[in-house]
C-alpha cells in the first residue's frame, strides 16, 4: 500500500488516542473511589495526574496538526483525524472534571446524602466513555446512538440525585438543627459532583457523534 | 474583467448549430450562444453522454458521461493513463490531430454536437481555448502573442483595448504594460503561462480547457494561476487536468476522478469528492491507498 509512512502515522495516531482514553477513565474511576472511600491520597494523585492528561492532549494536537500540514488527509483520513482532534478536547476536559471530583473528596463530608447514589451516576459515564471508544477504535456506528441514548438516562439519574439535594435543602427542621454553614458547602460540593458527572455524560455524547460523523460522514449527533 | 457586458440579442436563443459553423471575420454569430443562458447559473455547458474514445484498437475512454456546469471551475483528476486528458481534448476536438484517434457518443457543447460532420473544428477552438502544460508562446513580441488570435480572425477591431484586456484578465497586463514589444520568450515560465491564457481569452472563448497549466512552475507562479483561475471562472468555464489532487481541492467546483481503463469513477461537488467519496476506489486513489 502507497504512503506507508502516512498510514502507520494514522495508526499510530488512534492508538494514542485510544491510550489516552484509557487513561482519562482511569482517573475518572480513581475519581470516583476516591470520593466513596474519602482517600486523601487517591484524590491527591488524580488532581495531580491531571498535569499527564494535559499533556498528551498537545502533544496528540500536533500530530493531528502536523497531518494535516504535512499529509494533506482528505475523505475517510480527513474525517478521521478532525474527530480525533476533537475527541481528544472532550477527553481533556473529562480529564478536567475527574479532578474536580478529586478536589470534592479532599474538602466533604459526602454522605451526607444518602440517597444520592454517586457512585451509580459515574459507573453510568464510564460505561458510556468506554463504550464510545469502543466505536471509535473499531467503526462501529450502532454504539455511538446507544451511547446518546444512554446520556438521557444519566440525565434523569442526575436530575433525580439534584432534585434529593434541593429538596433537603429546604427541610427547614434540619437546616434549623444543623451547622447552616457546613450544610451549604456540602449542599454545594455534591451539587457540583452530579452536575460534573453530568458534563462527563455530555463529552461522552460528544465523542460518539465525532466519532459517528468518522465514520459514516453522519453529523446527526453533533449538536 | 476582460470582457464588457453583452446585451442579449435576438440571435441569444439561436441554437449552438449556428454558431459553431462557417465563420465569417467578426461575425456576430459567432458569439450568439453565449448569452443563452445568464453567467453564474450551474447549467451545463457541456454535456458527454457515453463518450468512449479509441487510439487504434485500444480503449481510451470508456462511456463517460457528465455534464460540465457553466461559469465554474471543472477539475479532473486521476493517474496517468485513466483518460482525463484524453477526454479534455475531446471537448475542442483536439483528437481530430490524431489519426489513430476515433470518439464515439455525443459530445454536446450548448446542445450542439461537436463532433457533427457541420462543425468547424476552428470555430469550435475559438469559443473552447486550449492552455497547455508547458506554456508555449510564439516567438513574438508580448502584444503580438495577444493579438495573434484576433488578428488571424480578421478581426483587429480596438486591438489595443481588447490586448489590454485580455492581459488584465490573465494578471500579467500591470507586470508588462511598459515591455509590450518585447519578446514573450523573454518572460518568466510563470509569466509565459498567463501569457498563454491572455492569448486564448483574447479571442472572447467560452470556455478553457486547461491540461495542467501550473505542473511546470514553482508555487509562486502556481499560486498566481490559481488565483487567475478562480478570477477566469467568473467569466468563462474552465475544465483543468491536474495530477496535483490539492491543486484540484483548492480551485475547483466539481471534480472528475478517472481511473484505469477510461472509466469516470465519480463526479460530483468538489468538496463531496474529497471529504466522503461514493466510491471506495475514489477513496482509496485520492488518500493515496492506491495509484
Amino acid at each position: 500500500m502507497p504512503r506507508n509512512e502516512y498510514q502507520a502515522d494514522l495508526e499510530a495516531l488512534r492508538d494514542d488516542v485510544l491510550y489516552m482514553s484509557e487513561v482519562v477513565a482511569e482517573r475518572l474511576r480513581d475519581g470516583l473511589d476516591a470520593l466513596e472511600r474519602k482517600d486523601e491520597a487517591l484524590a491527591r494523585q488524580v488532581i495531580e495526574g491531571d498535569t499527564e492528561v494535559n499533556d498528551m492532549y498537545l502533544e496528540l494536537e500536533q500530530d493531528c496538526t502536523n497531518l494535516i500540514a504535512l499529509q494533506q488527509p482528505v475523505a475517510s483520513d480527513l474525517r478521521f483525524i478532525a474527530a480525533s482532534f476533537n475527541i481528544i478536547t472532550d477527553l481533556e476536559r473529562i480529564g478536567d472534571l475527574a479532578t474536580n471530583l478529586g478536589e470534592y473528596a479532599t474538602e466533604a463530608e459526602q454522605d451526607v446524602f444518602p440517597d444520592v447514589d454517586i457512585q451509580l451516576i459515574g459507573e453510568k459515564t464510564l460505561d458510556m466513555l468506554d463504550r464510545a471508544m469502543t466505536a471509535y477504535a473499531g467503526d462501529r456506528p450502532q454504539i455511538c446512538y446507544e451511547v446518546a441514548k444512554t446520556d438521557d438516562e444519566l440525565d434523569e439519574l442526575c436530575e433525580a440525585a439534584s432534585e434529593i439535594v434541593v429538596r433537603d435543602l429546604i427541610d427547614t427542621e434540619r437546616a434549623e438543627s444543623e451547622d447552616i454553614t457546613t450544610l451549604m458547602a456540602d449542599v454545594s460540593r455534591l451539587s457540583l459532583t452530579i452536575r460534573d458527572l453530568e458534563r462527563v455524560g455530555d463529552h461522552t455524547v460528544n465523542i460518539a457523534a465525532r466519532t459517528l460523523y468518522m465514520i459514516e460522514n453522519n453529523d446527526e449527533l453533533i449538536y | 474583467m476582460a470582457h464588457e457586458p453583452m446585451e442579449p440579442s435576438e440571435s441569444d436563443t439561436d441554437s449552438a448549430t449556428e454558431t459553431l459553423i462557417s465563420p465569417s471575420p467578426g461575425s456576430e454569430a459567432l458569439d450568439a450562444g453565449r448569452l443563452a443562458t445568464d453567467a453564474g447559473t450551474t447549467e451545463p455547458v457541456i454535456q458527454a453522454r457515453d463518450v468512449s474514445v479509441y487510439y487504434n484498437d485500444d480503449r481510451a475512454l470508456n462511456s463517460v458521461t457528465m455534464d460540465i456546469p457553466k461559469n465554474r471551475v471543472t477539475a479532473m483528476v486521476g493517474p496517468s493513463g485513466c483518460g482525463k486528458s484524453t477526454f479534455l481534448r475531446c471537448i475542442n476536438r483536439m483528437n481530430d490531430l490524431i489519426d489513430a484517434a476515433r470518439v464515439e457518443g455525443e459530445l454536446l457543447f450548448e446542445g450542439k454536437n461537436v463532433y457533427d460532420d457541420d462543425v468547424d473544428p476552428v470555430v469550435l477552438r475559438r469559443r473552447i481555448g486550449m492552455v497547455f502544460q508547458a506554456p508555449n508562446p510564439f516567438p513574438k513580441s508580448i502584444y503580438d502573442n495577444v493579438a495573434y488570435g484576433p488578428k488571424i480572425q480578421g478581426d483587429t477591431r480596438n486591438l489595443d483595448e481588447r490586448v489590454e484586456r485580455a492581459l488584465k484578465g490573465a494578471a500579467l497586463w500591470d507586470e508588462v504594460k511598459d515591455q509590450l514589444d518585447s519578446s514573450g520568450l523573454d518572460l518568466s515560465g510563470g509569466q509565459q503561462q498567463r501569457l498563454c491564457i491572455a492569448r486564448a481569452i483574447a479571442v472572447d472563448p467560452d470556455v478553457i480547457l486547461m491540461d495542467e497549466p501550473a505542473s511546470a512552475l514553482d508555487p509562486v507562479a502556481t499560486s498566481k494561476i490559481e488565483d487567475l483561475i478562480a478570477d477566469l471562472a467568473e467569466e468563462y468555464t474552465v475544465v483543468i487536468v491536474t495530477h496535483n489532487m490539492q491543486q484540484a481541492a483548492r480551485i475547483s467546483d466539481k471534480t472528475a476522478v478517472f481511473l484505469t481503463g477510461g472509466n469516470l469513477a465519480e463526479f460530483d461537488d468538489t468538496a463531496k469528492i474529497f471529504e466522503n467519496p461514493e466510491n471506495q476506489e475514489v477513496e482509496d486513489y485520492i488518500t493515496g491507498k492506491f495509484g
